[in-house]
């Protein structure tokens, strides 16, 4: 079990934020102000970035804040890392404009 | 809670006190280099071959520096290439300035005989005004007196959960008692702007913030890039942050939870106290002397640094008459910058203190800070340059 373990920030959250470098295999405690739950890490993962503390299907958003902060880009597994590899922000997208990049 | 600062005749407090020499150029920067308690903004941005609007931008941010509570009192040198136009005539930011109640003299080469001749007469000027100023003594002023802005960088995911929650903890100690600060950058208030929508105090508030921000991404849009190979930057994104909502969403917690009273233009002074957003640019070379010419005494970067590349040595401050007050919450950042950051944060994600009991030590640092404690850049006698915050085509 890890110490630190991830923070999510509120109950709507699908995502935590490590406060430690986990590793594969490891189980996480994901801490919701007193609250405490267990996430088993799919992956190594990195202090700062994102663990899934549920399953996203692709297309739903990502929540963390209690917002959205973009739409898993595939299926999410609950412990995987959640980054730019599975996560599509929805803002400023000029490459989806007519003409873009895309 | 009290600072000690330098009694201004409109009313205001100095944390600082010292002798403006604007526009930048050979004449201010000649002064600067020779006489002590001098500064000057370094900047390119002279207003030439730039619109009506952007000139006043200039005009604004040089007005609204001379009018610094940290600026004693001002030389103005009629050398600057913006001078000809009608926004940027020295007698015009003159007068502004003066309205203040400060000194202020108009340094005229022509007059003079030669630069040279104007030169040795800015040098006199100076260092008389800067020995004038010597006289002055700190007394007590409460927190109404101080004004503080904020700009979060290299922002990474310590960023949103503790560095920037405890920057809101010291705003919202200030504006309770009665003080300003300001935040701003408006890309990353984008996928956050209903939140900060519901702080507002009015209707017109809230209009203004959403229309700040629906401007900047159609500008985003219109460029066909995805924004997220431009801002987040990559050091965001190696910083843990997986988009621009999730950067805006965590950026906004360094506003604090006042309510918004109005929404400003760079430069642009706030009629009242309180909370402000700043429809600005996040560069640190640009945001910082924005905040200064609206009024802030004192500027905050709030430093994530996970991704962070480049030496311990941080930036010094932009914001030419402003010290600059660096904060992270990341322990890695810290051990990599400790002579430059001031305030560590992280013991919020250490579970050594909570938010409030850390937006309390960093109130306590900034009324030292505010009574004549120099900030650790601040020991450093270098300026980085400004950048104008100019928003039209140049010609």
């Amino acid at each position: 079990m890890t110490t630190r373990g991830a923070l999510m920030l509120t109950a709507k959250d699908n995502v935590a934020t490590l406060l430690e470098d986990v590793s594969r295999g490891s189980d996480v405690l994901a801490r919701l102000g007193k609250e405490t739950s267990q996430v088993r890490a799919l992956e190594d993962i990195t202090f700062g970035f994102k663990i899934a503390v549920a399953d996203i299907a692709e297309g739903a958003a990502v929540i963390k804040y209690g917002e959205t902060i973009g739409t898993a880009s595939r299926d999410i597994k609950k412990g995987e890392m959640v980054h730019i590899h599975n996560l599509e922000g929805g803002r400023g997208r000029g490459d989806l404009m007519k003409g873009g990049s895309k | 809670m009290n600072f000690l600062g330098y009694d201004r005749p409109d009313g205001s407090a100095g944390i600082r006190n010292y002798v403006l020499v604007i526009p930048w150029g050979f004449l201010a920067a000649k002064i600067c280099d020779l006489v002590d308690g001098t500064r000057t903004i370094l900047t390119p941005d002279s207003g030439s071959g730039r619109t009506s609007r952007d000139r006043e931008t200039i005009a604004r941010t040089l007005i609204g520096l001379g009018r610094n509570p940290n600026v004693a009192s001002v030389i103005i040198h009629t050398q600057g290439t913006g001078a000809g136009y009608p926004e940027l005539k020295p007698t015009r930011l003159a007068e502004e300035i003066a309205r203040s109640g400060k000194r202020v003299e108009i340094l005229d080469a022509v007059k003079e005989g030669s630069t040279f001749r104007a030169l040795d007469k800015g040098v006199q000027l100076a260092r008389e005004m800067a020995l004038e100023a010597s006289r002055l003594r700190r007394q007590p002023f409460d927190l109404s007196h101080l004004s503080v802005g904020v700009k979060c960088g290299h922002s990474d995911t310590t960023s949103g959960i503790a560095g920037n929650p405890v920057i809101g903890s010291l705003f919202d100690r200030i504006v309770a008692a009665g003080g300003t600060a300001f935040f701003g950058e408006t890309t990353e208030i984008i996928g956050a702007e209903h939140v900060l929508a519901k702080r507002s105090v009015d209707d017109e508030v809230v209009r203004q913030i959403l229309e700040a921000a629906d401007r900047i991404e159609a500008i985003a849009k219109a460029t066909g890039e995805d924004i997220r190979t431009v801002n987040p930057v990559p050091s965001n994104i190696a910083g843990g942050i997986s988009s621009l909502e999730e950067k805006s969403l965590g950026a906004i917690h360094k506003s604090g939870s006042a309510p918004i009273q109005g929404v400003l233009k760079y430069g642009e002074r706030p009629e009242g106290k309180g909370l402000f957003f700043v429809d600005n640019w996040m560069s640190m070379g640009s945001i910082f002397a924005g905040y200064a010419a609206s009024g802030a005494q004192l500027v905050i970067f709030q430093l994530g640094g996970g991704g962070l590349i480049g030496n311990d040595l941080l930036h010094t401050s932009t914001a030419a008459v402003a010290p600059l007050l660096w904060t992270t919450a990341n322990p890695k950042t810290l051990s990599r910058a400790p002579t430059s950051v001031d305030f560590y944060s992280g013991t919020v994600i250490e579970g050594k203190d909570t938010i409030e009991e850390a937006g309390e030590k960093l109130l306590q640092l900034v009324l030292d800070i505010a009574s004549g404690t120099v900030t650790k850049v601040e020991t450093l006698r270098h300026t980085d340059p400004t950048q104008i915050y100019l928003r039209d085509p140049s010609f």
